[in-house]
């Protein structure tokens, strides 16, 4: 992994924790979203967003219902800068 | 926080759904500054309502547009026509209740290109977001909309006065983003 998707891992993991009122440290790579305490869809959706906030990007709604860890959301985050930056 | 002169207020009758306070079935929004772009507080009663008690989200998508195209015309001094928008609904906005958008200009505007993009935010009385959006919008100097909008002579000359002197603080440090005459 390099260090820019490093970066974008760790600023999903901050956003997860911001919009879901948990510690960052509770959460992991392989967090399965839907299970952190709180979650629900409307503060998932809020997470995704932040996250289109961020890095000004569109994510497809097929990746925003289908992604289920935070590793996962981290991955469509760094397709769509991908397919901006192509 | 103040509110900026839009140019469309010269027009006596101007009857924007969005932001006119002369049309009767419109929805009469206000804009203020706001540190990031523009910003509108609006509240929607039930004439404005899809689900019960839940505004249309066509309504939001009215908001957010008009909340990022005057922010464009305020800050270019130019007609900007929408080019293309995009809305993420989050929750339900409830009627008969208070929210605000934000709209923000994009970042990455290529100078001298005519397209120019922006974000627009809509948070509840809490702060607490509920719809974003981001939008793409094509500015047009006055002779091209001129021939796409419908105005008097006399109408038209008060515009386009209003457009000049729109105090342009632009995207570029130089001025205003030229944009050719032949769109």
């Amino acid at each position: 992994m390099t260090t820019a998707a490093d970066g974008i891992l760790r600023q999903i993991t901050e956003i997860v924790a911001r919009e879901l009122a948990v510690p960052a440290e509770s959460l992991a790579a392989d967090t399965d979203l839907r299970a952190i305490e709180g979650a629900d869809s409307v503060r998932l959706l809020r997470v995704v967003a932040r996250a289109e906030q961020t890095w000004d990007i569109e994510l497809d709604d097929e990746d925003v219902f289908t992604v289920s860890s935070v590793e996962q959301l981290a991955t469509v985050v760094r397709e769509a800068l991908q397919v901006r930056a192509a | 926080m103040t509110a900026p002169e839009l140019p469309w207020a010269v027009l006596a009758d101007y009857r924007c759904f969005g932001c006119s306070p002369h049309n009767p079935h419109g929805i009469a929004l206000e804009f203020d500054e706001h540190p990031a772009g523009l910003q509108t507080t609006f509240d929607l009663g039930r004439s404005y309502e899809s689900y019960p008690g839940v505004v249309h989200g066509g309504l939001l998508g009215v908001v957010c547009d008009e909340t990022m195209g005057n922010l464009i015309v305020v800050r270019t001094g130019l007609v900007a026509f929408t080019v293309s928008m995009r809305l993420r609904y989050l929750a339900p906005v409830a009627t008969g209740r208070s929210y605000t958008c934000v709209a923000r200009l994009g970042a990455g505007t290529d100078a001298g290109s005519p397209l120019i993009s922006a974000t627009a935010e809509i948070v509840d009385a809490d702060g607490v977001p509920v719809a974003t959006a981001s939008a793409t919008y094509r500015n047009v100097p006055f002779g091209t909309a001129r021939d796409r909008i419908t105005l008097t002579n006399p109408d038209a000359d008060r515009l386009h006065q209003a457009l000049s002197t729109t105090p342009a603080l632009s995207t570029t440090p130089d001025g205003p983003v030229p944009v050719e005459e032949t769109l």
